[in-house]
């Protein structure tokens, strides 16, 4: 029989969801990034967090709770009818790791956005994603009037291991972005398939 | 002083102060402490006899992470201008959609997102659904190689 159900039931096949996480430090371009490959505009959303201090003031140890919001922002690639690929910024905010324990739960891998005027601010990302065991690659991105460092100069600053891919990337330029990623699955591709790697 | 041997970048940064150490804890959450007078936390809602109420909930909570896939099993009905979140909800779920594609559709935080959807789907509103075809992690890295390269 038919139900009303039956009517609402996607006839299209429904793919599989996979992420890429796009992290870095305050204003690295994460954003820009994800808008530069993205097929539809970012999407953006919000989690709100309680914010709780400890005896900041007289009444001495009780918890004060406050809320605070973290903007993420995330865009889309249709990979074929089976895949579906989200970009998923991290929030510019380091301190909410809680969204990054969620972000890189079953990420196919990370970009660090190295920025050029700071190459410190992606220290915590790289730090991250090693002992999570993240596969991740370093795209270093140029800023006008900031130092221009070679690859293996970042490399070193960084302290990344040598399989790490570290790619020099505009963050507002689609193919460098593309690059970018492709770089990325290759290293996640080689990574579990050591023998191809020759 | 970090012990774990990664002197490149702990050299490169020893002008950094401090916390920008204790940040990279990878799980801060069992480090609150160290975070002085503050910490952060996912919230929650007590929602205890109130069913319209909604819960904010954790992936922990409510087994939705943000690529959970939904679909609508009904369609919008006319008492859904009492809870209108959820018929946004419906009406954007018509189509198999990802718990944080519909939180930023409605323009709710996706925790809060998370807890109407867990209990529409309780409730039968919603379905979770799984992809058409489970490929294995290698077959979808090589899909997303070659998408990746065709962009
Ligand atoms: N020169 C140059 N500017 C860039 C590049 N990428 C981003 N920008 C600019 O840098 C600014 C910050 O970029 P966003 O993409 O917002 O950075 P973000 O990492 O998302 O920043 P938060 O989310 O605030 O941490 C913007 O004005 C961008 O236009 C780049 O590759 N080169
Ligand atoms: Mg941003």
């Amino acid at each position: 029989m038919a139900s009303a159900d039956s009517e609402t039931r996607p006839q299209e096949a429904i793919p599989q969801a996979v992420k890429i996480i796009i992290a870095g430090g305050f204003g690295a371009g994460k954003t820009t990034l994800v808008a530069s490959v993205s097929e539809i505009t970012p999407l953006s959303t919000e989690e709100v967090m309680t914010e709780a201090s400890y005896g900041v003031d007289d009444t001495g140890g009780v918890e004060q709770k406050t809320t605070t919001t973290v903007a993420l922002d995330f865009g889309r690639i249709t990979i074929n009818d089976d895949v579906v690929l989200y970009l998923f910024g991290t929030p510019g905010q380091d301190r909410f790791w809680f969204m990054w324990d969620e972000l890189a739960e079953g990420a196919l891998g990370a970009v660090v956005l190295a920025d050029t005027r700071r190459l410190d601010t992606c220290f915590h990302a790289v730090d991250f994603f090693e002992r999570r065991g993240v596969p991740f690659v370093v795209a270093v991105n140029r800023f006008e009037g900031s130092t221009v460092y070679r690859e293996e100069e970042v490399r070193e600053a960084l302290d990344v291991s040598a399989e790490v891919p570290v790619v020099l990337a505009d963050a507002r330029e689609r193919e460098s972005c593309k690059e970018v990623l492709v770089e990325l699955v290759t290293h996640v591709i080689r990574g579990r398939n050591p023998v191809m790697s020759g | 002083m970090r012990t774990d041997g990664v002197h490149g970048r702990g050299a490169a940064a020893s002008a950094l102060p401090e916390e920008v150490f204790r940040r990279s804890e990878p799980d801060a959450r069992s480090h609150d402490e160290e975070f002085g007078q503050e910490r952060f936390l996912r919230p929650f809602a007590v929602t205890a006899g109130d069913p319209d109420a909604h819960a904010v909930l954790g992936p922990e909570s409510s087994g939705l992470d943000m690529l959970s896939l939904v679909v609508a099993a009904r369609v919008p009905g006319r008492h859904e201008w009492l809870r209108p979140e959820r018929g946004a909800i419906l009406g954007h779920a018509l189509r198999a959609r990802t718990v944080v594609e519909l939180a930023a559709e409605v323009r709710l935080p996706v925790g809060q997102v998370r807890g109407i959807v867990a209990a529409m789907v309780a409730d039968g509103s919603l379905q979770r659904c799984g992809p058409s075809r489970s490929l294995g992690r290698q077959d979808i890295l090589h899909a997303v190689l070659v998408g990746l390269r065709s962009l």
